[in-house]
């Protein structure tokens, strides 16, 4: 009891400190974390990922122009600058925003917070940097990631789910045909002031607020980039590529619950401790087949899948068939009330543990900064503490009514069709 | 003054109003007996491309540009073996003698400069 007690408020502590409620500054929504961390970080989250974009690939090829020549400085100037100061400047694109991240010591702040907004008013956008460096980078960046068939078919995924919008791929194409021009036009509402908040780690907030005040006031206050709502449509598509067979099976949805995570933890075959199987519905697929989980929660939708890979076309086409069947049981509501509240307790660690690094805070909180709806841990753990085993099996059992969005890369002749699976 | 286009008085000269005023007939109908223009060239297919800096600002003119080039260049190579002049309404007007690849020139070797101070730059600890 003393434990239970003891374990609680130790976790409560962090919990209440966590989350600052994002204020207003210079137009822009400011949030800081400071949880003592070692280090410090200034992120600028903007609401241009590629379900924005007005061509496609300008998202990509914005997300490679962070850091190259601005008014002021030019890129080799960031670049070594930042070496001095021993910072790290990144830059990552998501569908719906794109986030420049600087990361430094404390104490050199102020210095990279005038870097970031020199960035967004006044990087120059040439020709030439477009085609020496930035076009290299997406083609690379591109082929690298759809050469894992997993990824591909996450990516296809989306399109099928969502065509529009969220549907836009992630990675430019190679045949994408994207000038100077289209990216500044792009970049020029995209950084804008409703656009734009910024994310401060191991910084205080009094001291960022100040940063933003000085630094971040050219920026046009046009209207915020708006996109048409999401809408769901399903359907199938098979690739005819090398490598592992691989399938996608998921369901979109536009009404994203958190009864959406409970179910990726309840079937996620990750087992809690190495060289076991794990107590998952899925854990027991044939011989060499894998299978992952996806969930990814976007502001108006969500999507939510299994990756099914294994070494030959049998393999993958049974273990499709179990995940198919794991999902109509957990919808049927065979599942029972304590494997729903082992779920519940896994997707609050998976929730918690997300916002510990920096990269899952970003996805984890850039959507409810912009859209000003703060949201704490503590909101969310009672939002999947209501979610019941009965509410849970109807929740799951809706998904499923809709059209399943299904991806198959490999041997195209060979590889199963959707209702082969009994989807 | 000097650099990847080599020894220039030119913006010593530039600066003077009545030097500028001075020179500028002189350098005129120098450029004209010169004789590039009456080979269709401008003066900046003159440079010296055979550098890496040149070559670098060369990769960066517009398509339309560096087709532009090209075809002055072989037209003026043509007329050359012919040991011939362009037709007189073909010759390049005064207009048209742009120095479209020097900026371009000159934004390359301040990269170049650029990249020589940070990769020399000594620190010192305040």
């Amino acid at each position: 009891m003393l434990a239970a007690a003891a374990r609680r408020s130790g976790v409560r502590v962090p919990l209440k400190r966590s989350f600052a409620t994002a204020t207003d500054v210079a137009g822009l929504k400011v949030a800081t974390l400071n949880n003592g961390q070692p280090t410090a970080s200034i992120s600028l989250i903007v609401k241009a990922g590629s379900r924005f974009e007005s061509k496609p690939g300008v998202a990509h090829a914005l997300k490679n122009f962070a850091f190259k020549n601005t008014s002021d400085k030019s890129s080799l100037r960031i670049v070594r600058e930042a070496e001095l100061f021993g910072g790290v400047l990144s830059s990552t694109l998501g569908r719906e925003h794109l986030a420049l991240t600087a990361e430094f010591l404390p104490g050199d702040e102020a210095y990279f917070a005038e870097l970031l907004s020199s960035l967004a008013t006044s990087t120059k956008f040439t020709t030439h940097e477009l085609n020496e460096s930035v076009t290299s980078a997406v083609h690379a960046e591109s082929l690298a990631a759809l050469s894992s068939p997993a990824a591909h078919a996450v990516e296809l995924a989306h399109t099928i789910a969502f065509r529009r919008g969220l549907g836009r791929p992630l990675f430019a194409s190679p045949h994408s045909s994207i000038t100077a021009e289209d990216v500044k036009s792009f970049a020029a509402t995209a950084f804008s002031q409703g656009n734009i908040a910024v994310l401060g780690t191991g910084i205080d907030g009094n001291v960022l607020t100040k940063l933003v005040e000085k630094y971040f006031t050219g920026l046009a206050s046009s209207t915020t980039s708006s996109a048409s709502a999401s809408q769901y449509f399903g359907g199938e598509t098979r690739i005819d590529a090398p490598g592992a067979p691989t399938i996608f099976i998921g369901y979109g949805t536009t009404s994203p619950a958190p009864t959406l995570a409970v179910l990726a933890s309840l079937l996620d075959p990750t087992p809690s401790l190495k060289w076991t199987t794990g107590t998952s519905p899925l854990a027991a697929l044939p011989e060499g087949a894998t299978a992952q989980v996806v969930h990814l929660p976007y502001t108006d939708a969500a999507l939510f899948g299994v990756v099914v890979q294994a070494q030959t076309v049998d393999g993958v086409k049974e273990a499709g068939k179990a995940v198919v069947q794991a999902l109509k049981n957990v919808a049927s509501g065979s599942v029972k009330d304590e494997e729903v509240k082992k779920a519940i307790a896994k997707a609050k660690f998976a929730a918690a543990s997300t916002i510990e690094s920096r990269d899952g805070l970003l996805t984890a909180f850039a959507p409810q900064l912009l859209a000003n709806t703060g949201t704490t841990l503590d909101a969310l753990f009672t939002s999947f503490d209501k979610v019941s085993a009965s509410a849970f099996s109807q929740a799951t059992s809706e998904l499923i009514k809709s059209k399943p969005t299904y991806v198959s890369i490999g041997e195209a002749h060979s590889m199963p069709f959707a209702d082969e699976l009994g989807l | 003054m000097s650099g990847p286009l080599g020894l220039s008085l030119a913006p010593q000269i530039r600066a003077s109003r009545s030097l500028y005023k001075f020179f500028l007939p002189i350098a005129q109908s120098y450029a004209n007996i010169a004789g590039y223009r009456r080979m269709g060239l401008k003066y900046d297919d003159l440079l010296v491309e055979e550098r890496p800096d040149v070559q670098k600002a060369l990769s960066r003119l517009d398509k339309r540009e560096s087709y532009d080039r090209v075809f002055r260049l072989k037209t003026a190579f043509q007329y050359s073996i012919l040991h011939h002049d362009l037709p007189k309404d073909k010759w390049l007007k005064e207009s048209d003698d742009k120095r479209y690849l020097t900026p371009v020139i000159e934004e390359v070797a301040q990269e170049d400069s650029e990249r020589l101070a940070w990769d020399t730059m000594k620190v010192e600890a305040k």
